[in-house]
């Protein structure tokens, strides 16, 4: 138990550190860009443009600005304020955003982590059938693919041609589906590819054989001994899996027009609203670290030998 | 025991072990791969592409580039003849590129005489700046091709020497702004396979010495570098990657960058490199590490093998096998990544082509009322096609260099 | 003893493994008995087929890439290369178990040392979780791990070498089997271990009257613990014989060669001797006797003729033409 709060602190210190990092670096990118951000395409009145700049406390020296905007988040949580979406500050624009980014992500992991890790099992407990092959074709299949050209022709079919799924919309289990399907389908190949090796892998340890010698029918032998083992490596991946999603909702959350974070960060990004953007790689950050902190205590607690650091 | 007889059995069990061939790591590895079809197809299809990727300029493409908004929008798949230069928005004489290329040569022609008949030194630089620019401005190929480097340049004029006027037929139909389908994945194959290749180099590059350093001093220094690549992990690098290309796509950050001779692609390369080193250089330090204790480095060490021959013969074939199969597996997943940006509009930028961005045309064209299928599926066929034999090939060397690990397949 | 009727017949059991290049023949015709309460040695180089030939009595040879050729397992009038899964789990564990080479694997690191213990009982005795543990402990305490019931819940990692062993010793008699299939199960330990391990298995075998088959590559160790040993070479048993015959008078070269290549402390003068030559690629055997190519008596016949095993004089059988000969003569 002290082990596991240690472990925790220090994760922590270490999310902050990076955290850290990563706002500095974003700040120094973003100020570094010649002009403001409301200079540009419109003229814009002085005494606006004086009013704006307060706002943003763009008439602030640097450093100062550097400062205040770490006291705001580190103190009030406080993100600071959109640049395009007037009225909005990037708190509320996370607010809106996370609960469907979430819920798409979630479902999609969840698909992805039972499919791939059942076609695993079933191609490695049955290797070289007919079964084995179909489904590591089909994983080589989904990895090789593009997230938003498998998207695009789910729509076609399922959408238009079987009309089985909605057109649009989010909130219903049916209009969530769909995209889910599409973002987790190649997590789920890639997962059914390594549970397929670690199973293989396994199979082939000294204590299998014990197990068998023992007269444990196979089933056991197969859930009980070498299954464990053989997720190991599929627990590993799930830390870069979360981060896979999230990167893939960013296409689907365009395709399929859901108003989630992914759709606001890549509107942020091109339509240079720099608070915003960065609002959400910290965002983002705390979310990935969180995940693999999550990860790392999975693996701690199937796997014995292991240390948490 | 008389030694007589002792040593007969030495000499017979010197004769025996002289008998036993070594076979190198290398050469077992390939017997074994040479036997793996899947991965001998793969190889031979990516050397293929690659050669093929190299030589497009050669080839007797159509134009990748040239619009014809008036007939040729989404063609399908056809044999029809298509003249080079014949489409009439271009105004070519004769209506070929050959006829254009002779008319421009012959003007250029008279314009070198005119440099050469006038004396005065200020207007002869003011017509050689002038011939220059016409060249560079309104020379034929610039409608027919986008931005060519001086080999692709020599090797366009190659193929008009070789092919005249001749294309072939759009088989791959044509897009929406009537482009040529076929040429435009040829071309779409350069830029896609250099992002892919460059970047995984750039990887491999900051990886390798990063996890080999780590591995090699071990102890603080190691735990340091790996602290720093953890903490990096946790990173949402896409996200910070969107971030700096946008703002590398700033116009005045543009300009700058510009001003230094680094273009967009560059960028890109640079970039991406830079987000896949984490896992290979984990992958290295782990390999580095478990050799440094490993029994036939400490035999190397004590027969007086040097230190520099130790990491040659002993160290580096031994990593190389697993930077290797990491390298197949980086390659797909940059190329990917390059699809992902195209399509989010951060990537190529026309009239440059890679096959993320003619997916993402592709896919826009994508529409219920007519099935342009053609737009998306030879794209998407050769870009799943190249990671698809990435990925045998990967498979194959790796049960190659690690026979106990074949049941991995 | 000799007189009981035995435990367990193995007759003429052939195995093959699919390779790449060939067929390889890992076990050609190999037939012996095992009577209750012995403990018999199955001495041979590493490749010699003496592991494949009892995983194959066990069923637990991989197909493929490996195939029972022919042969008969005969255990309580049934031929267990017959019986289908269900009635082998029946056997495997509750009749005769097995313990193998490697403490450090053979022990499923993810679990703790009680489940694995409890798995068996639960499974084949049906007891219940409190009774199998209580069974558990008390198998525990039998092969001299102390505090065993707190050790339930430690997992292998936290076992030294030695103590694994035992663990798997534990756990292969807590059915009570009758038989013990130990596959080298002291090659891994330190030798101040070995003997404790060899001790414990001696004991636990007077205690129980249990047969124990022990394969192992170590004459050393047949010496410590068998009656009778088979010796084997490419596949086949070349010499049977009671241990003290077998030390005292080799009939066969191999076996010869293997005891001329252990050190010896009465001889101070003595030079070991190697066996010269290469184990035969089992893919590729030469004709005739298949130790012929080291073999320092082979006489012409030896190449046409593959000798059988000839009973001697007193239950003994060796596989050489020039032994017989020298016999008949």
């Amino acid at each position: 138990m002290r082990d596991l709060l240690g472990y925790l602190l220090k994760r922590a210190a270490w999310m902050v550190l990076t955290l850290w990092a990563v706002y500095t670096v974003s700040f120094v990118l973003m100020r570094s860009v010649p002009g403001n951000p409301f200079s540009g395409e419109r003229s814009v009145p002085p005494a606006i443009e004086r009013q704006l700049k307060a706002r943003y406390n763009l008439d602030a020296p640097p450093l100062q600005q550097y400062w205040d905007y770490l006291v705001g988040v580190v103190t009030r949580l406080d993100l600071g304020w959109s640049t395009r979406l007037e009225d909005y500050s990037v708190n509320q624009v996370i607010a809106e955003g996370f609960p469907v980014s979430a819920t798409l992500a979630i479902f999609a992991l969840v698909f992805a982590i039972l499919l791939g890790v059942t076609a695993g099992i079933i191609s490695a407990v049955y290797r070289r059938s007919t079964a084995d092959h179909v489904l590591m074709f089909a994983a080589v299949l989904g990895i090789a693919i593009p997230n938003f050209v498998l998207a695009s022709l789910a729509i076609l079919l399922f959408v238009f041609m079987i009309q089985i799924f909605p057109a649009g919309g989010w909130g219903t289990l049916q209009q969530i589906a769909l995209p889910a399907f599409c973002l987790g389908l190649p997590v789920a190949a890639y997962i059914a590819r390594l549970s397929r090796t670690g199973m293989l892998e396994m199979l082939t340890k000294d204590h299998v054989r014990t197990a068998y010698a023992k007269g444990l029918p196979k089933r056991t032998v197969i859930l009980r001994h070498v299954v464990p083992g053989a997720m190991l490596p599929v627990v590993s991946y799930l830390g870069p899996a979360v981060a896979r999603v999230l990167t893939g909702s960013l296409v689907l959350e365009k395709i399929f027009a859901l108003p989630g974070m992914g759709s606001h960060f890549i509107n942020a990004a091109t339509q240079r609203d720099y608070t915003l953007a960065m609002g959400m790689v910290l965002t983002y950050t705390v979310l990935l670290f969180v995940m693999n902190t999550l990860v790392d205590l999975t693996y701690a607690i199937i796997d014995p030998r292991v240390k948490l650091r | 025991m008389n030694t007589e007889a002792n040593r007969e059995t030495l000499e017979r069990i010197l004769v025996e072990s002289r008998n036993i061939h070594g076979v190198s790591l290398w050469q077992d590895a390939w017997n074994r791969l040479r036997r793996n079809p899947a991965a001998m197809i793969s190889l031979t299809c990516l050397v293929l592409l690659a050669v093929l990727a190299i030589l497009t300029p050669l080839l007797p493409l159509q134009s990748p580039i040239d619009k014809d908004l008036n007939e040729r929008r989404f063609l399908p798949p056809n044999l029809g003849t298509v003249v080079m230069g014949g489409r009439p928005g271009l105004k070519f004489a004769d209506g070929t590129l050959t006829g254009e290329l002779d008319r421009f040569n012959a003007e250029i022609a008279d314009l070198a005489i005119q440099l050469q008949s006038t004396s005065d030194p200020q207007q002869r630089q003011a017509l050689a700046a002038g011939i220059a620019a016409r060249i560079d401005i309104e020379h034929p190929f610039n409608q027919m091709w986008n931005e060519l480097g001086p080999v692709s340049w020599w090797m366009c004029q190659t193929r008009v020497a070789l092919f005249g006027n001749y294309a072939i037929p759009s088989l791959f139909g044509t897009d929406k702004l009537g482009r040529d389908l076929l040429a435009r994945v040829f071309w779409g194959a350069r830029v896609s396979l250099i992002v892919g290749i460059v970047a995984t180099l750039v990887s491999l590059i900051i990886g390798v010495s990063w996890g080999a350093i780590a591995g090699y001093f071990g102890g603080m220094i190691d735990a340091a570098m790996m602290r720093i690549v953890d903490m990096l992990y946790s990173i949402p690098f896409i996200f910070v990657v969107i971030f700096l290309v946008t703002f590398l796509g700033e116009d005045s950050v543009k300009k700058k960058l510009d001003s230094i001779g680094i273009d967009q692609i560059t960028i890109f390369y640079m970039v991406i490199g830079a987000i896949y080193w984490l896992t290979m250089s984990r992958v290295v330090r782990g390999q580095v590490l478990s050799l440094r204790s490993e029994q036939f480095i400490e035999s190397a060490r004590t027969v007086g093998a040097s230190p520099m021959r130790i990491v040659f013969r002993h160290l580096v074939p031994n990593v190389l096998g697993v930077v290797i199969v990491y390298l197949t597996l980086t390659i797909p997943s940059v190329m990917l990544f390059e699809a992902f940006l195209s399509f989010l509009g951060l990537g190529v930028s026309p009239p440059d082509v890679s096959w993320g961005l003619l997916l993402n045309d592709g896919v826009e064209a994508l529409s219920i009322i007519k099935v342009f299928w053609w737009v998306v599926v030879f794209p998407g066929g050769a870009l799943a096609a190249t990671l698809f034999a990435l990925n045998f090939l990967g498979d194959g060397i790796r049960d190659a260099l690690d026979p106990r690990m074949k049941n991995r397949d | 003893m000799k007189d009981s009727q035995p435990l367990l017949q193995v007759n003429d059991l052939q195995v093959s493994f699919k390779t790449d290049e060939s067929q390889v023949r890992a076990v050609r015709g190999v037939s012996f008995d095992v009577h209750p309460g012995e403990t018999v040695g199955l001495v041979g180089e590493s490749g010699s087929g003496k592991s494949v030939t009892n995983l194959a009595m066990m069923g637990l040879v991989p197909k493929p890439p490996g195939r029972i050729d022919g042969g008969r397992v005969m255990y309580d009038g049934k031929d267990l290369l017959t019986l289908n899964e269900r009635q082998m789990q029946s056997i495997r564990g509750r009749r005769i178990a097995m313990i193998f080479q490697d403490p450090m694997t053979a022990l499923n690191p993810l679990m703790t040392v009680g489940q694995q213990l409890t798995e068996m009982t639960r499974l084949h005795l049906g007891l219940n979780k409190r009774e199998a543990n209580r069974k558990a402990a008390e198998m525990l305490e039998l092969v001299g791990l102390s505090g065993a019931e707190k050790r339930l819940r430690d997992y292998p990692h936290q076992f030294s070498g030695g103590m694994r062993q035992r663990v798997m010793i534990a756990m292969a008699l807590s059915c009570e089997p009758d038989l013990l299939i130990a596959d080298e199960p002291t090659t891994a330990l330190d030798v101040t271990i070995q003997a404790q391990i060899l001790d414990l298995l001696r004991d636990l075998q007077q205690r129980r009257g249990t047969s124990i088959i022990m394969i192992t590559h170590d004459l050393g160790v047949v010496a410590e613990v068998c009656q009778r040993v088979l010796v084997m070479y490419a596949g086949r048993v070349v010499e049977q014989a009671d241990v003290q015959s077998l030390f005292a008078a080799p009939k066969h070269p191999y076996t010869l060669g293997l005891l001329n290549s252990l050190p010896r402390f009465d001889q101070s003068s003595h030079t070991l001797e190697a066996i010269p030559g290469q184990p035969p690629d089992l893919g590729n055997l030469p004709a005739g006797c298949s130790f012929r190519p080291r073999c320092p008596w082979a006489v012409d016949a030896c190449a046409n003729e593959d000798p059988r095993l000839v009973t001697m004089d007193q239950d003994r059988q060796v596989a050489c033409l020039v032994a017989q000969e020298t016999a008949n003569v």
